[in-house]
């Protein structure tokens, strides 16, 4: 409508310089009459006019002229079931700020279910996976896995998800051509896909792949983790890079059955025993006094120079072993469960006990231990110190929730120490989390 | 040795999350508050039935912990934390740990640093003889005085507002004469100064359309148009104000209310004539002004058909008015506001309550039936014909949206509108529609149109 321009450039120049412009409507008389002499109030009685026709008519316009939007291509359809309402709720309270450091679990349970997530909900789910941590590319593979057709769908209208096609495209061109995070996709899907196959990829890539064998370790860490993996990974310790040398011992020891297990739990085996006692039985306990090369082989290193004249850095061995063998050792040579174990009186090593164990049953993913020790805390156990906090604050994010107590026995809050508070809250959301994905 | 065991359920209805999040002065506040409930940071909390209040001391970065109290029945906080935001994030943590049900009650009450507030608190409770904080522009007390001397103040008002718009048509004359193009060196100061004078000639709603010209040269392509735009409309009405006695009565109402004559909405209800429908709520907008919050809500009568715009307004820190939940119907009594374009309401009456559906299935009645895009813009000339200050307008379009060439919704007939360029990229739309059809509801502006509500394929409402 160039009468409106024209009114715009007259406003902008001002009446004292410009010539007010006539305005017309179609359909509307032209007012002949003068309203007023002063060009400024014509200028203003004019615009309002144009302004009130214009909102009211101008942009119903024929179609092919003026604004004409073009529809985008339709997504294909997803075929899982939606998540419940209580499900989809829930994600966008984690999306908005709650329990966030949840987000895998949940995605990891939608996903093992194979059901649908909110479509409304993607946008903000991608953001989160691509803020989170380029290191850390788990949560992108689990948020583009789960999002499904709809997240695919998003991320060809948007560069910012990229990522969400980068896995699932990532094909053998991504391999050989790519960089170390593509490459890094297509391996973690090959790995999903076909652990063997993945396995043997490493391995024929090792001897060339140099920095990026530490890539490598943790692709095998992310998903599959299996005792076929033990022989790579056993020749991994006798590698130079000390990075490289850690991840292998780090994973050999989440397997119970490895020979890096076995020489752990002989180790271990001479530090804890339970003594019979003259009134009650109790938990004996006395850290190991050497340490040597093989101990550094197997990822148990000393704290300063090796020197253990100090009971601490003894503790601190022992803590090491601890969180690596294999929690087998203990049920076998006691002769009784992981609650049986932990309700003999440990005294003042309950503490090192509880964060050692903790360790193991968290690395090893064994339920029994994990429930037994969050039970353990919760009943008022050993979490008085800042490492016993954290200990438990792990194993919350870890244990089974159904499992576990959610309860405590304490009345008045005052009575109820916060890191246990803070536990039994998040006990309770991850149990409401994965009961509400069952419906 | 019995233990007491620890109640849950006698503390007065506790408030879902939403509610104790919409007390967030931003959303920052908010997503503070929910990483410090978790229950780590907190030492000692409780609550107390009789006192209806919680209380928790929150660790912090300082040495002593932050003490935060709650007197739910205000609500009031107080909290030792230096934070200027109103609530804090302490308090909103507290209460977030409250509404999960975190914080036990304690059958031994406040401790001391609560108790001495609350005591204090209900003390003056006492004096003004009600719990309810004093409100703002609800039904309340006439104020004192005669019949004679209120309609001596009516009478100075209509002075006041008559000069004071009389000298802003002198100032709008004066823009136009001297052009608009130094209007984006002016500072804010330019149209708050006359703002002020508005407010001073007891012109709110002058003023307020005044305040937000501020940004207008700021806002990309096109401002000079925009400008104008407001400049005539404001001419107008200055124009219409002056020569109100020619106008029509419901046009006469609708200038009076945009100058900012405002109604009582007692007397609205008291003499208008309700109109009972099952209204479905399609929509809703919040928005914040010079620490007042306001909410819009859209509402359409599923016999009538009707449109009904319901306005409640919150003091930055107070909940705002929550009784109707987008994607629910409400049987209710409304009376509309006089006017010439009837669209502002308010509740009379509701009838057999909340109709809040459990989960699992949709809403009653589901989504709304979506029309065309040139039905909506027919209806909104018809409405401008009638008030030419109308700007905004609820929208229910069965749509298809598009990215290109900005974003945009398409409907069936190859009808197309923008996007409101204020409301960002849209994704949930977008990811909500994968491309198909959709159902959505929106206010209708004339920079485009501003979506809140669209229904997923279960006829679901998903707030945008």
């Amino acid at each position: 409508m160039s009468t409106w321009q024209d009114l715009v450039t007259a406003s902008l120049i001002g009446t004292e310089r410009a010539e007010v412009p006539a305005a017309t409507v179609p359909g509307l008389p032209v007012r002949t009459e003068a309203v007023s002499d002063d060009p400024a109030v014509l200028l203003l009685d004019r615009a309002a006019l144009l302004t009130v026709a214009r909102r009211g008519g101008t942009l119903i316009r024929p179609a092919g002229s003026g604004f004409q939007a073009e529809p985008l291509p339709a997504a294909e359809p997803d075929q899982a079931s939606a998540v419940s309402p209580a499900a989809g709720r829930r994600l966008g309270r984690m999306l908005g700020g709650e329990h966030p450091d949840l987000l895998a679990e949940w995605l990891t349970a939608v996903v093992a279910r194979d059901r649908r997530i909110p479509a409304h909900l993607l946008p903000a789910l991608l953001d989160r996976a691509r803020r989170v941590s380029p290191s850390d590319p788990e949560l992108r593979r689990l948020a583009a896995e789960a999002g499904g057709s709809r997240a695919r769908w998003l991320a060809r209208l948007n560069q910012d998800w990229a990522f969400v096609t980068a896995h699932t495209e990532a094909g053998e061109d991504a391999w050989r051509l790519g960089g170390k995070s593509q490459r890094r996709a297509y391996l973690a899907t090959l790995r999903a896909r076909d652990p063997a196959a993945a396995r043997e990829l490493i391995t024929e890539s090792w001897a060339a792949a140099g920095p990026e064998r530490v890539m490598f370790l943790s692709v095998l860490a992310s998903q599959g983790l299996s005792l076929a993996d033990e022989p790579l990974l056993e020749a991994a310790l006798d590698e130079r890079d000390a990075e490289v040398r850690g991840w292998a011992a780090h994973l050999l020891a989440r397997l119970p059955g490895s020979a890096l297990g076995r020489r752990m739990a002989s180790r271990a085996l001479g530090c804890v025993r339970i003594d019979a006692g003259v009134l009650s039985e109790h938990v004996v306990t006395s850290p190991p006094v050497q340490w040597d090369n093989a101990m550094r082989r197997d990822g148990v290193s000393p704290r300063g120079g090796g020197d253990l004249r100090q009971l601490d850095d003894r503790t601190h061995l022992l803590h090491e072993v601890l969180a690596r063998t294999p929690l087998r050792t203990w049920t076998d040579e006691f002769g009784r469960t992981a609650e049986q174990i932990l309700a003999v009186s440990s005294g003042a090593w309950a503490p090192v006990l509880f964060t050692g164990w903790s360790r193991a049953a968290m690395a090893q993913r064994d339920q029994d231990w994990m429930t037994a020790l969050i039970n353990w805390a919760l009943a008022g156990g050993p979490t008085g110190t800042l490492f016993g906090a954290e200990t438990l604050r792990q194993l919350a994010r870890r244990a089974d929730p159904a499992r576990c107590t959610r309860e405590t026995t304490a009345t008045r809050a005052a009575e109820i120490p916060p890191p246990v508070r803070d536990a039994i809250s998040v006990l309770r959301f991850r149990y409401d989390m994965l009961k509400e994905l069952e419906l | 040795m019995s233990v007491p065991e620890a109640k849950v359920s006698s503390v007065a209805e506790r408030w879902d999350r939403e509610r104790v999040l919409a007390l967030a002065s931003d959303a920052p506040s908010q997503r503070t508050a929910q990483s410090l409930a978790s229950g780590r940071a907190w030492t000692a909390a409780g609550a107390a039935a009789e006192a209806d209040a919680v209380w928790g001391e929150c660790r912090g970065s300082a040495s002593a912990p932050y003490r935060a109290v709650v007197d739910l029945t205000g609500p009031a906080y107080r909290c030792s934390c230096p934070s200027r935001k109103f609530p804090c994030k302490h308090v909103l943590a507290l209460l977030l740990l409250w509404s999960e049900g975190s914080v036990p009650d304690d059958a031994a009450g406040p401790p001391d640093w609560a108790g001495s507030w609350l005591m204090a608190r209900a003390v003056a409770r006492g004096v003004r003889g009600d719990g309810s904080p004093r409100s703002r522009g609800v039904p309340g007390g006439r104020p004192p005085g005669s019949a004679q001397s209120a309609a001596r103040r009516a009478e100075q008002r209509e002075t006041r507002v008559a000069s004071g718009l009389a000298e802003l048509d002198r100032w709008l004359c004066d823009q136009a004469r001297q052009g608009l193009a130094a209007s984006q060196q002016a500072g804010y100061a330019h149209w708050d100064d006359i703002a002020a004078r508005m407010v001073d000639a007891q012109a709110p709603g002058v003023a307020e359309r005044l305040r937000a010209l501020a940004s207008v040269p700021h806002s990309g392509p096109g401002w000079d148009g925009r400008l104008l735009e407001e400049y005539a409309l404001l001419h107008l009405l200055a124009v219409a104000y002056r020569r109100q006695a020619e106008l029509p009565g419901p046009l006469r109402e609708t200038v009076r209310s945009r100058i900012g004559f405002s109604l009582r909405q007692a007397d609205v209800l008291a003499s208008g004539q309700p109109v009972r429908d099952h209204w479905q709520v399609l929509a809703r907008r919040d928005l914040e002004q010079d620490r007042i919050r306001a909410r819009r809500t859209w509402l359409r009568g599923r016999k009538t058909g009707l449109d009904a715009l319901l306005l409640s307004f919150a003091a930055a820190g107070q909940a705002l008015d929550d009784s109707l939940t987008v994607g629910t119907d409400a049987d209710a009594d409304l009376v509309f506001y006089p006017g010439a374009a009837a669209l502002r309401a308010a509740v009379l009456a509701r009838h057999g309550g909340g109709t809040v559906l459990p989960d699992g299935g949709p809403p009653d009645g589901g989504p709304p039936e979506g029309g065309t895009i040139a039905g909506l813009l027919a209806g909104y000339a018809a409405a401008l014909a009638a008030d030419p200050w109308l700007d905004s307008w609820l929208a229910v379009v069965e749509v298809i949206p598009a990215r290109a060439p900005v974003p945009a919704v398409c409907d069936v007939d190859g009808g197309s509108l923008p996007l409101h360029p204020g409301a960002g990229h849209c994704w949930p739309l977008f990811a909500l529609s994968g491309g198909g059809p959709v159902t959505l509801a929106g206010e209708w502006t004339p920079r485009g149109l501003w979506p809140l509500t669209a229904w997923d394929e279960t006829g679901r409402a998903v707030p945008l």
